[in-house]
Formats: structure tokens, C-alpha cells, sequence
């Protein structure tokens, strides 16, 4: 699932999330993630300096990974 | 072999002699809306079988893609010739997609209408030998088959639970029981240890909705029995499918009722699997034209039942097994209580087209994707999905960056079970190749084609309950609807198996659904159950 740099990125921060790049706190932020041509507009701790998304491993392998099954098909 | 006027030969084939089972030449005809298959043995003479009454459907069905697949590791050799060498031999057109287990030949039932024909007084598989089938199937069929743990009643196993925790702990990702329901339905520890063990579906046999049906095909007033197997597995949090064996004039007219039931047992309820009758193992009478129930019927049923909100063009063939063996469709329940198709569905598992799929997965469009990922650490700990962290990588979570994109499994990224269940289907272009290709060496690693991976991925999702998430994350709301819609889903399909009166070589060629025998072999479904019309099996006698 894709997960491209949004244009701005609002607050609030979260709690413990350091950028490995910039040092900078990730704050969460609105981001379009897409899979199989579909997009799903969802708010994720996003680095308001590079625009790297974190995508936890909890939300990578549990809401994440369920949507991309649930849209795929024969 | 003489042919009227009124008659159009659709295809030649092979098929075998109901009487004594001898390969004879066969054709496919049709004559008014109805197409036959027709074969003459030089000893038994001339039959002529209904297998498909709506010709519009044929010539749609027909037009769909025979996808083949090499078998990766064939078990046998090519001696007597189809269908006469499984276990797979070399000339098998089809990889496996799901495999029984009969883990024992006793039940608790004595049905009329049994195609195992499974009585009280059987006997229980070796636990080792249940092992070694699990073995052999990773090492051979294309690792991670679809189980379905079989009988007989398998549930008649107090071990059972430890079997599905076998095959779990050895990688297999969907495990499915098929049982008649008795005893998960009165005993919900034993069905609560069974998905404590990693059970992933109930097939349920369910043929219809009052018990005068149960008593005429199952021998016993059921009825109440198979509610309380559904309502069970909701409190057990595991899916059904349930599996009504169609036989004119006991239960067609049921079809509609059966749909009813399941929507009213939704989300528990994932899918309707039709079976009409076929005539092998035990029957209460060989086959007539009127005892034949083909699967357009089925179609008209429901199409007719829906009062026109789901169309003929909302089904379709099964893309990995020959055509004709089945349909499914997926629908979407609406507040009104009517079924819509869910168009929202891809047709693949990449968006495109089966015959376009192979290009689908690590190309650069899949490296875009993933440039997302990377970059940031949790402070807390050092152990970040994405960012190369050592967790992430030992994890293969979903995030990867070029490198993993690169290597072919980014296009459908998650949990390890997930990747490397859609690593088949991305390796796929490879194996494809490969198939093709006769010279070719086998491959070291025994994997599935693109057809049988997103087959196995189709039903594994439609089957199993669907799962929302209890935690409330405003914020993820996007994907919780989409999760929420699943579980509003419900699939629709059916499929005719094979007897000795309908057996088209040509479609057992490619059937991805085979049966393990204690020898170590993998049997075509519709081989192992093969009777001749007297009863003697083909390939039964040689394991039991």
C-alpha cells in the first residue's frame, strides 16, 4: 500500500516518534494511502520535515495487511 | 457413433465407460438449450449425459481462459494413461489448490447420499501419516495448499484440534473442516479448541433449511442441529460455508431459503458453495436426465430469487480449474435485505485482467509504491516497521524501500504469512515461464502458479470471517470501512464434480482440487471418487 508525502502536514505531534533522518518529532498528519487503485485518506505520525510516513508494525500487519486482502481477489 | 440434425458438436474429448470404467472418445453436443456428453464403449454401448442446460452460459463459460499450470513435482509416471496414472502424473494440467485429508473413514451420520461412502464402523489415519501428507505437500504441491481436513466425519477425531495445529505450525495459512455439524453444533469446546488450534472455515454441510431434506439425503432430522453449528462458530469466531448437496426434487427448491438463511447468519456466514449431486459413492439410484442438476440451473435459481438485482454476468468461471466445473460471485448485502454484486471487487489480485496479471507485480509502478517507507524510529525502542530496523527486516513488514520492491513481493506487502502467500503470486511470471517451457528443469522449491495462488487468495478471503478492527482509531476510518464492507459480503458459487457418467478427461486434467492417499499420492477429486455403476471404485480400493 502506497503512502505518498502530503502537501502539509498539520499537527498534533505524537508522542515518541523521531525521524532517523532529520531528528525532527513526527506529528500526525493526513496522507493518502492507495492500494489496487483505490485510495483511503487516513491520518498518520508523518516528519514535517521530509515527509516520511510512519507506518507502525501493529497498523502494517493489522488493519493494513486485512484491507489489502479484503481487495484483493480472484 | 450416428449424430441427428438437431444436433451441434461443441468438442471432441475423452471420458470414461460407466460400466467398466474403460477411456473411450467422447463429444460434447448440444441439442435444443441442453448440452450432453456422449460416449460409446465397444462393450457397454452408447450413453448420453445432460452436463449444462443453458446454452448462452456454455458459449460464456467457454470463452473463458484454460489456465495451466505444470506440476512442480509430478508423483507418478505416465503408464495407462488418464485417468488411470494420478497421484500427480506429468501430463496433469493443474497445480493444487486445495487438498483433502480424509483423516478417517467413520461418521456419526449414515447419509443416503455419501460420495466417501462413509459408515460407523471405519477407521482413523495415522497421525504420522497426516504428518507426512503435510510434508509431502509442502516439498511437492507448491507449499502452502488449502487444507481441508476430511472424511468421513473428521470431526469424529477427538484429536482433530491437534491435526489443524499440525498444519498450521508447518505453514499451511488455511485450514478448513468439512463436517456434517453434529458435533461442533453440541459440543462448543471441542469447535472452540479447533480455532484455538488456527481452523480457518467450517464447510458445513447444509443441503437445506427443514429436516424432511436432511431425513431424505442425511438420514436424520437436522434441521435444528445445523443452527446450532452456525450459531457456534459466530460465538467461536470462525467463518462458514455452507455446502447444500442439490438434488432434484428433494432440494432445488430450497436454494433460495438456503440464501435467505445465510444472510440472515452474516458476517458469520462468508459464502453459499453449491453442490449439485453427482453420481458416485454411495447413491440411492444410478443417474436419469431428470437427477441431473447442472450448474446454469443454479444460476437461474438465484438470479431468480434476487428478482433480477444479481445478473447472469455477475458470475463467473473459476479462472485456475477448467471453467466448467464452477461459478462464484460476490455480493454485497444491502440494508433492504437484496443482494447487489460488489463491483467494487477487482477481477484479479492486481487489478487487471488474469491474462494481463503477470506483469503486475515488481515493476517500477511497485518500487513507487513503496519509497514511502523509511526514515523514522520509534524512540522507545529499536524496532520501527519501516527504516530498516533489524525487527522490520526479520518481520518483512510492509515497508521495504527499493530493495524489497525491487525483489518482487512489495506490491502486496504485511505480515510474513501474507508476503510470502503473495510471493507466489508474484513469482508467478517465472513459474508461467517455466511451465511453458517442457524442457525446462523442475524447480528446486516447489511453488504455485498465478491461477492457483489467486485462487487459493480468493477463497481464503471470502471464507474466512471477516475481521473489523475493535479499537477506535478515528483517523484510520478509511480503512475500517473498507473492512466493515467485507463483512457485508457474501459469496455465492457452486461446483459440479465429475462421475462416471459426466467425467470429461479434459476438465480432470485440470483440476486443482486432489485428494491425499496414504501412499503419498495426490488424486484428482473426481478420480479418487470415481464409481463405476455398480459401485467399484477406481482409486478408493487402492487405499483404504
Amino acid at each position: 500500500m502506497s503512502v505518498p508525502v502530503p502537501p502539509e502536514v498539520p499537527v498534533p505531534d505524537t508522542d515518541d516518534l523521531i525521524c532517523a533522518r532529520c531528528d525532527v518529532p513526527l506529528r500526525m498528519g493526513k496522507v493518502q494511502a492507495s492500494y489496487m487503485g483505490q485510495t483511503f485518506p487516513v491520518e498518520l505520525p508523518v516528519c514535517p520535515s521530509c515527509g516520511f510516513v510512519y507506518v507502525s508494525e501493529d497498523l502494517a500487519a493489522g488493519r493494513m495487511l486485512k484491507v489489502e486482502q479484503a481487495l484483493e481477489d480472484k | 457413433m450416428t449424430f441427428s440434425d438437431s444436433r451441434l458438436v461443441l468438442a471432441n474429448t475423452e471420458s470414461v465407460c460407466p460400466d467398466c470404467l474403460a477411456t473411450v472418445p467422447a463429444i460434447r453436443y448440444a441439442e435444443g438449450d441442453t448440452v450432453y456428453l456422449e460416449k460409446t464403449c465397444p462393450q457397454h454401448g452408447t450413453t448420453s449425459t445432460p452436463i449444462w442446460r443453458g446454452l448462452k452460459s456454455y458459449f460464456m463459460w467457454d470463452a473463458s481462459p484454460r489456465n495451466r499450470s505444470r506440476v512442480p513435482k509430478p508423483a507418478t509416471v505416465v503408464h495407462e494413461g488418464c485417468p488411470r496414472d494420478c497421484g500427480l502424473c506429468p501430463d496433469h494440467q493443474q497445480q493444487s489448490c486445495c487438498v483433502l485429508l480424509e483423516v478417517t473413514s467413520r461418521c456419526d451420520l449414515a447419509c443416503p447420499v455419501c460420495f466417501a461412502s462413509a459408515t460407523r464402523k471405519g477407521e482413523d489415519i495415522a497421525f504420522d501419516t497426516v504428518e507426512a501428507w503435510l510434508d509431502t505437500l509442502m516439498e511437492r504441491a507448491g507449499g502452502r495448499v488449502h487444507i481441508q481436513l476430511s472424511g468421513g466425519e473428521p470431526t469424529v477425531r477427538d484429536d482433530l484440534p491437534e491435526i489443524v495445529a499440525l498444519a498450521r505450525r508447518k505453514g499451511f495459512s488455511f485450514v478448513q473442516v468439512n463436517t456434517n455439524g453434529v458435533r461442533i453444533a453440541k459440543h462448543p469446546d471441542y469447535l472452540e479448541a479447533l480455532v484455538e488450534a488456527g481452523l480457518d472455515c467450517v464447510f458445513l454441510q447444509f443441503d437445506g433449511v427443514s429436516d424432511d431434506v436432511h431425513q431424505k439425503l442425511r438420514g436424520a432430522k437436522l434441521a435444528r442441529v445445523k443452527l446450532q453449528a452456525v450459531e457456534a462458530c459466530g460465538r467461536a469466531g470462525v467463518g462458514v460455508v455452507l455446502v447444500p448437496t442439490l438434488v432434484p426434487g428433494v432440494n432445488t427448491g430450497q436454494i433460495g431459503a438456503i440464501v435467505e438463511f445465510a444472510k440472515a447468519h452474516m458476517p458469520t456466514v462468508r459464502a453459499v458453495h453449491f453442490q449439485p449431486i453427482s453420481y458416485f459413492g454411495r447413491v440411492p439410484a444410478p443417474p436419469r436426465p431428470e437427477t441431473r442438476f447442472t450448474l446454469p440451473e443454479v444460476m437461474e435459481a438465484l438470479i431468480a430469487h434476487e428478482q433480477g438485482a444479481i445478473r447472469l454476468s455477475d458470475f463467473h468461471p473459476g479462472s485456475a480449474e477448467n471453467p466448467f466445473c464452477s461459478f462464484a460471485g460476490r455480493f454485497l448485502l444491502g440494508d433492504d435485505g437484496r443482494l447487489t454484486v460488489d463491483r467494487d471487487a477487482p477481477v484479479s489480485c492486481c487489478g487487471a485482467p488474469p491474462e494481463e496479471e503477470s506483469s503486475c507485480c515488481g515493476s517500477s509502478h511497485a518500487e513507487e509504491e513503496h519509497s514511502c517507507c523509511g526514515g523514522s524510529k520509534d524512540a522507545g525502542e529499536d524496532h520501527a516497521c519501516c527504516g530498516g530496523s533489524k525487527g522490520a527486516e526479520d518481520a518483512h513488514s510492509c515497508c521495504g524501500g527499493a530493495n524489497e520492491a525491487e525483489a518482487g513481493h512489495s506490491c502486496c506487502g504485511g505480515a510474513t504469512a501474507h508476503e510470502e502467500e503473495h510471493g507466489c503470486c508474484c513469482g508467478s511470471t517465472e513459474n508461467a515461464t517455466a511451465a511453458s517451457d517442457e524442457t525446462a528443469a523442475p524447480a528446486a522449491e516447489a511453488r504455485p502458479s498465478a491461477d492457483v495462488a489467486r485462487a487459493r487468495r480468493y477463497v481464503a478471503d471470502q471464507w474466512t470471517l471477516a475481521e473489523t478492527s475493535n479499537d477506535d482509531a478515528p483517523g484510520l476510518a478509511a480503512f475500517d470501512a473498507v473492512l466493515q464492507r467485507r463483512a457485508h459480503t457474501l459469496g455465492l458459487s457452486a461446483m459440479v464434480f465429475q462421475d462416471a457418467w459426466t467425467l470429461d478427461l479434459e476438465r480432470l486434467r485440470q483440476c486443482h482440487i486432489h485428494v491425499m492417499s496414504p501412499d503419498q499420492r495426490a488424486i484428482p477429486f473426481c478420480a479418487h471418487n470415481l464409481t463405476d455403476r455398480q459401485g467399484h471404485s477406481l482409486y478408493r480400493r487402492h487405499t483404504g
